[in-house]
């Protein structure tokens, strides 16, 4: 079976390298027969990698330890489902599954454009297949994934990492891939288009789709990745710049940029030789990103391969690649002349062209500050290192421009915007924004980056709520329905501009969450059974431990219970998983009580069973789930831009209906824990409930710049002192707030704090989420009477006269 | 025309420049040496008060907890050479004897004083599909 594999690689590599050759001859000697077999032999490797997957996943079903790969990813107690997602469990196999992929991908651009794009396919054909040449080298010279063990004999496999067993790492691999493959389908058609001299722009009619696609499976990869690194990892958070996520997101950045700048193509004739940059880039980028994380040349502690050989590969692939890319722009510069020029600064395609340069600076830094070790070690010859924070400080400015962007770009017309039109457009998002800041101030939120991104979101909001409601008004005026009506008939006339702003509506919950971080308590405990810890609002009680087994695994159990307000709100059961093939390393199972409002996050991170104590991290996570929904609203989205017309056959079609359903079942999975309220804190186990609350807030001297309570230099001065004083002012009736004052009177500055009390600007965050989810429950109550009465009254609807039609389409044009 | 693009590019070396400064300027503040143990060890005073990353392996049987707190103290090595190491906070499971950790944090006459800990297991990870196959604790929160 080994050997069938091995053969069926090669005979893809074969049919590709003949798929290359007999298109570029095809294209060169205008001879369809030669295209068309160039086209057949592409068809033809999309079912050899077809056969070849099903082989080394019927290896793994079967249970085939003669295989390497097979031996070294799965064992025979591990559930169907991950025997079958070990196929990409490992190098060699996600590289195969990458080029399956691969093939599927491109035979379905070819197929969907063969006759649109005549003069194009013969050379995506080629580029594809010298991309897949270059993947296929890689695993029959270098990473065979059906390589056989030469001696030894194997009864049982070792087992795919119990980390990567989980259902999120399972579907995330396959989504992030989709992603990357997907954007190789407009690299391939820009270059074909660039080989070609067929510049117009009709190579970017065929690849907007497919940008779309894989932007949106870019998008929900990442998402995925964020939850499982929240779930699995157990660190408290979702996102670490580490190597590997910044791989994910570099193309991402590149490609939300393509998103944007291929309008101002479509409308204006600018940017031309821009766009074929960017697909270039994007390309390369999810390209650098597998080198980058896979051949050690960013060296992170994670077991990463150090693989000289594969470096190398991967350095040639990467330089002809771009020198032949770019190459060929030069090239071509004389046909890529813009046919216009910006007219002003106050322009739509100023603003593209401003949210253009922020997103490929944020590729270029986030780059930079990855490759930075490399680059040091390089230079200076010593190995320094950038750590989170670093990304931090420069990524939060840029998110929050790129974000009011986000609110500005709709408002402005396209060529030059006037100053009428201005004051009319921006009066009331601004007013929102500006409302939504005046709130956040006055309930004195001092988390400066969280209140600006509170404030900015409601500036987006308002943009986009203003632009549905005009456009709908318009709508009913030309149609003479409802506005409700009118607002889906908006939506299926221009469904890539509304879905869109449905996009960026997913992108602002995204921030909303990613701005809740800012409200983030933590704190770690070592609790004795009966011993509870006040962490926030909450008061985190340790029950007892279990020790349980299931064949698989040994399952270390705290319970624990958490109690708000003195009252029960809930019990959780963190546990700690050992595995029998990976004893060495324990899993760690999260608990987390999901809520509108925040994660309750506990962690058993060591335990004694003989005393049953356990030490415990606890995290209280405002928000989180904002940014789980935001990307549910972000696919949603993508769907709506992406649906085909027939679906929106006008508002009376199945299709938004079911997917407003989708939308509702989706949020009620994720939030179906249950919704949560505010309270205060009781006992805490080590200090007063007052010292403990106010060693969390008052920052340590040794220079640490970590709270009292967190600081953890072993011998720091600062800490003890300060906690004395802490001690001395609780000892002599201060209360919470009078201490505090004291140690600002007492070093002259609020910088001695950590943050500011955040009671006040809580009720801003629980009241916003409510607020929010009220009205999108009202939206989809109005939704479903709607579409509940309009079975009767839908022809209607559907016979608009092409004159109305007519004057909608002016008006809308207005608008723009 | 040429007078345009004089003004374009004029903007952008302002522009690249700027954040070329910025970037350099707020580099400072947050590098961090990445050391192995032994050289560390070769003039440890040379490191004190400096931020520093120390990758060693941890010295079996020097792993020491103070009862019912999370103060750690243990040794790191490599090539013979030791650090004495203190760590407060959660250990990631992969944390024990002959693991491979990561620390970082500031050094003194007493040891090194981590912040912040990551450790693999060197046999068993292997390259995650495009996730990260690591267990980081960090003290201060961590992530964006």
């Amino acid at each position: 079976m080994a050997s069938l594999g091995y053969y069926l690689l090669l005979a893809a590599f074969v049919v590709c390298a003949y798929a290359a050759a007999i298109s570029v001859a095809g294209a060169r000697r205008r001879s369809q027969a030669l295209i068309e077999s160039g086209i057949g032999a592409f068809y033809l490797l999309t079912a050899i990698m077809g056969v070849a997957s099903a082989v080394i996943v019927y290896a793994f079903v079967v249970g085939d330890y003669s295989i390497r790969y097979v031996q070294r990813y799965s064992d025979s107690v591990q559930p169907m489902f991950y025997k079958l997602t070990s196929y990409w469990g490992g190098l060699d196999g996600s590289i195969m599954f990458w080029v399956s992929l691969l093939a599927a991908f491109g035979s379905a651009a070819v197929y969907v454009n063969r006759e649109r794009h005549r003069e194009l396919i013969p050379y995506v054909v080629t580029v594809i297949s010298v991309v897949e040449m270059f993947f296929l080298f890689l695993m029959i010279v270098h990473n065979n994934p059906f390589q056989t063990f030469l001696t030894e004999t194997h009864t049982d496999g070792a087992g795919l990492n119990p980390l990567l067993q989980n259902f999120y790492m399972a579907i995330h691999p396959p989504t992030m891939y989709l992603g990357f493959v997907g954007l190789t389908i407009p690299y391939a058609f820009g270059m074909a288009a660039l080989i070609t001299g067929h510049l117009d722009d009709s190579w970017l009619r065929a690849v907007r789709r497919w940008t779309m696609i894989s932007w949106l499976f870019l998008s929900v990869g990442l998402g995925l990745g964020m939850i499982w690194a929240y779930e699995e990892l157990g660190w408290g958070g979702y996102w670490m710049w580490d190597p590997v996520e910044n791989a994910g997101l570099l193309p991402w950045f590149t490609a939300t940029a393509f998103l944007h700048s291929v309008m101002v193509q479509e409308k204006r004739g600018m940017l031309r030789v821009w766009n074929v940059c960017l697909v270039i880039t994007t390309f390369f980028l999810t390209i650098f990103g597998t080198f980058m994380t896979r051949s050690g040349v960013v060296q992170s502690v994670h077991a990463f391969g150090d693989d000289p050989e594969l470096a190398r590969l991967f350095t040639i692939f990467m330089i002809t690649l771009v020198v032949v890319s770019f190459g060929f722009v030069i090239y071509r510069l004389p046909l890529l002349r813009a046919r216009n020029e910006l007219d002003s600064w106050l322009s739509r395609e100023a603003a593209f062209m401003m949210n253009n340069w922020i997103l490929l600076f944020s590729a270029f830094f986030v780059l930079f500050a990855t490759m930075f070790p490399t680059l040091s070690e390089a230079i200076r010859g010593e190995r320094l290192t950038v750590g989170p924070p670093f990304f931090n400080q420069w990524m939060l400015p840029i998110g929050l421009t790129l974000l009011l962007l986000t609110g500005i770009g709709p408002l402005l017309a396209w060529r030059k915007s006037t100053v009428l039109n201005l004051r009319d457009s921006f009066l009331f998002p601004v007013a929102m924004g500006l409302l939504t800041g005046a709130t956040v101030v006055a309930l004195g939120v001092r988390v400066w980056a969280s209140g600006i991104c509170f404030a900015l979101s409601a500036f987006v909001v308002g943009t986009i709520c203003q632009e549905f409601w005009r456009g709908a008004r318009v709508r009913q005026r030309a149609t003479g329905t409802d506005v409700f009506t009118a607002l889906v008939g908006l939506v299926g006339r221009n469904k890539r501009r509304y879905g869109g702003y449905v996009v960026h509506l997913g992108m602002v919950l995204i921030f909303f969450g990613f701005a809740g971080e800012g409200f983030k308590q933590k704190e770690e405990a070592q609790l004795k059974p009966g011993q509870q810890v006040a962490v926030g609002d909450f008061v985190v009680r340790h029950d007892a431990l279990s020790v349980t087994d299931d064949g698989q695994k040994q399952m270390i159990t705290a319970h624990v219970t958490v109690l708000r307000d003195g009252k029960p709100f809930a019990e959780m059961y963190p546990a700690k998983w050992i595995f029998r093939k990976h004893e060495e390393s324990p899993t760690t199972e999260v608990a987390i009580n999901r809520g509108f409002a925040q994660d309750v996050y506990l962690v058993l991170a060591t335990f004694d069973a003989a005393t049953q104590s356990a030490s415990l991290a606890i995290d209280i996570n405002p928000l989180v789930n904002w940014v789980w929904m935001g990307f549910g609203l972000l696919a949603l989205g993508i769907g709506i831009a992406l649906l085909p017309d027939a679906a929106f056959a006008f508002a009376t079609a199945p299709m938004p209906a079911n997917a407003a359903t989708t939308a509702l079942i989706f949020l009620a999975v994720v939030l179906s824990q249950g919704v949560v309220l505010a309270q205060e804190t009781i006992p805490a186990v080590f200090r007063s409930p007052i010292e403990r609350r106010v060693a969390e807030e008052v920052m340590c001297t040794c220079g640490c710049r970590l709270s009292v309570a967190n600081c953890g230099m072993m011998n720091c001065h600062g800490k003890e002192s300060q906690l004395a004083k802490i001690h001395q002012y609780a000892a002599a009736g201060q209360d919470h707030d009078a201490i505090l004052a004291t140690f600002v009177r007492e070093h002259g500055g609020h910088d001695v704090l950590m943050r500011p009390p955040n009671r006040g600007f809580n009720r801003v965050v629980w009241l916003l989420p409510y607020g929010v989810a009220v009205m999108a429950l009202l939206g989809l109550a109005a939704t479903a009477r709607r579409w509940s009465r309009r079975d009767v009254a839908a022809p209607a609807a559907a016979a608009i006269e092409p004159e109305i039609d007519a004057r909608l389409e002016n008006e809308l044009r207005d608008l723009d | 025309m040429s007078n345009k693009a004089a003004k374009i590019s004029l903007t952008g070396v302002v522009l690249a420049t700027a954040f070329g400064v910025l970037l350099y300027s707020s580099l400072g503040e947050s590098l961090q040496y990445y050391k192995y143990v032994d050289e560390v060890m070769v003039e440890p005073a040379a490191w004190h008060g400096k931020n520093l990353q120390v990758h060693g392996t941890v010295v079996p049987d020097s792993i020491g907890r103070k009862d019912n707190t999370l103060e750690w103290r243990f040794d790191l090595q490599r090539n013979g050479k030791v650090l004495r190491a203190y760590y407060t906070g959660i250990v990631p499971d992969t944390f024990k004897a002959d693991s491979e950790v990561v620390l970082t944090g500031t050094m003194d006459d007493k040891g090194f004083h981590a912040t912040e800990m990551t450790a693999k297991c060197p046999s068993k990870y292997d390259a995650a599909p495009a996730g990260p196959a690591e267990t980081t604790v960090t003290t201060p929160s961590g992530g964006a």
